[in-house]
């Protein structure tokens, strides 16, 4: 997992116009149906490398076997009870994975049983 | 981190297998995500944002699913929830009359003051009906605990369900702040906001020792 804050946020600043110092400047809610999962500017912009089984998986795939994608860009969300509306699943290998709390579609992000922080997928939310 | 929110509550799903709890927590609805991954890992809490009279109140409402013989609930499971919702199924005999079991395994483990609500549900399955609603007002009643019927299914009377036993969390909380410093009752808004200012150094400090 590598992990670039702070100091190489304002590269990203200037590429993404949903981040505002460093934070997301936009109110992040589920892409399905409108949830509101975090206040703006309540979360940090960071970019990682983190695989996250695929929101739908197809029906045709073997028994057992989870669909991956690799995501790189996150909120980092320090304090869980910053969310506004959020599900989280039981423990899966030391994580939790994130859920809308209206349609409990997911995983729109992962909860690290370790270190207790959340990191919400940019690419699976919806800026409003 | 700044606090962001008024008051945060723990809330408990309590109740025999099958009533219907995981249901109150989570969809499973028939559409699009019935097949998604989430659904199979199942879903442990949820944390809700409500407006309670200008407040804002977070909700962290944990399921007990698969713990639901009496004994295995003990001290550590109840420890710091501040809210029960005590849950039996409209069209289940059995599980209504187990209530009681549910309130006396509270009083033994839970903290003397917490707030508790029983919840009928699946009260959208008229013709399978076993508990009357007046059975269930009566049991009420006995106890001194609201009561309420629901549908997870139809999402009947879940949502404000949460929201009476927020609001009786919170005023018995008020009561005791009162009741703790009689003088700053009158004041009792202003006092809030001075915790607040005390708060924000906090905030900042904690932002700069992860630089």
């Amino acid at each position: 997992m590598s992990e670039v804050e702070n100091t190489d946020v304002s590269v990203a600043n200037e590429q993404n116009d949903y981040v505002e110092d460093g934070k997301n400047k936009l109110v992040v809610k589920c892409k399905f149906c409108g949830s509101k999962i975090l206040d703006k500017k309540s979360a940090k912009y960071i970019e990682l490398e983190k695989d996250l089984p695929l929101m739908q998986q197809d029906n045709n795939r073997k028994e057992g076997e989870i669909q991956n994608e690799p995501i790189t860009e996150f909120y980092h969300v320090e304090n869980m009870y910053t969310f506004e509306n959020i599900g989280f699943t039981h423990t899966v290998e030391n994580c939790k994975y994130l859920s809308c709390a209206d349609c409990d579609a997911g995983p729109v992000g992962f909860y690290d049983m370790d270190t207790k922080q959340s990191y919400v997928a940019i690419s699976r939310i919806e800026h409003a | 981190m700044a606090k962001t929110y008024d008051y945060l509550f723990k809330l408990l799903l309590i109740g025999d297998s099958g009533v219907g709890k995981t249901s109150i927590l989570f969809r499973f609805s028939e559409d699009a995500f019935n097949i998604s991954f989430i659904s199979t890992i199942g879903i442990d809490f949820k944390i809700r944002t409500i407006d309670l009279d200008g407040k804002k109140v977070k909700l962290q409402i944990w399921d007990t699913a698969g713990q639901e013989r009496f004994r295995t609930i003990t001290t550590a499971y109840y420890r710091g929830s501040m809210g029960i919702m005590l849950v039996y199924d409209v069209t289940n005999e059995k599980s209504f009359e187990n209530i009681k079991n549910w309130i006396r395994n509270i009083e033994e483990n839970a903290s003397a003051d917490v707030e508790k609500m029983i919840l009928g549900n699946k009260c959208d399955l008229e013709a399978k009906r076993q508990v009357s609603k007046e059975r269930g007002e009566q049991l009420a009643i006995e106890y001194q605990i609201k009561f309420i019927e629901t549908s997870a299914k139809d999402s009947l009377n879940v949502e404000s369900a949460f929201y009476t036993l927020a609001r009786d969390i919170k005023a018995k909380m008020e009561k005791k702040q009162e009741a703790s410093n009689p003088a700053g009752a009158r004041s009792g808004a202003h006092q809030i906001r001075a915790n607040e200012q005390q708060r924000k150094p906090t905030s900042w400090l904690s932002r700069c020792s992860l630089l």
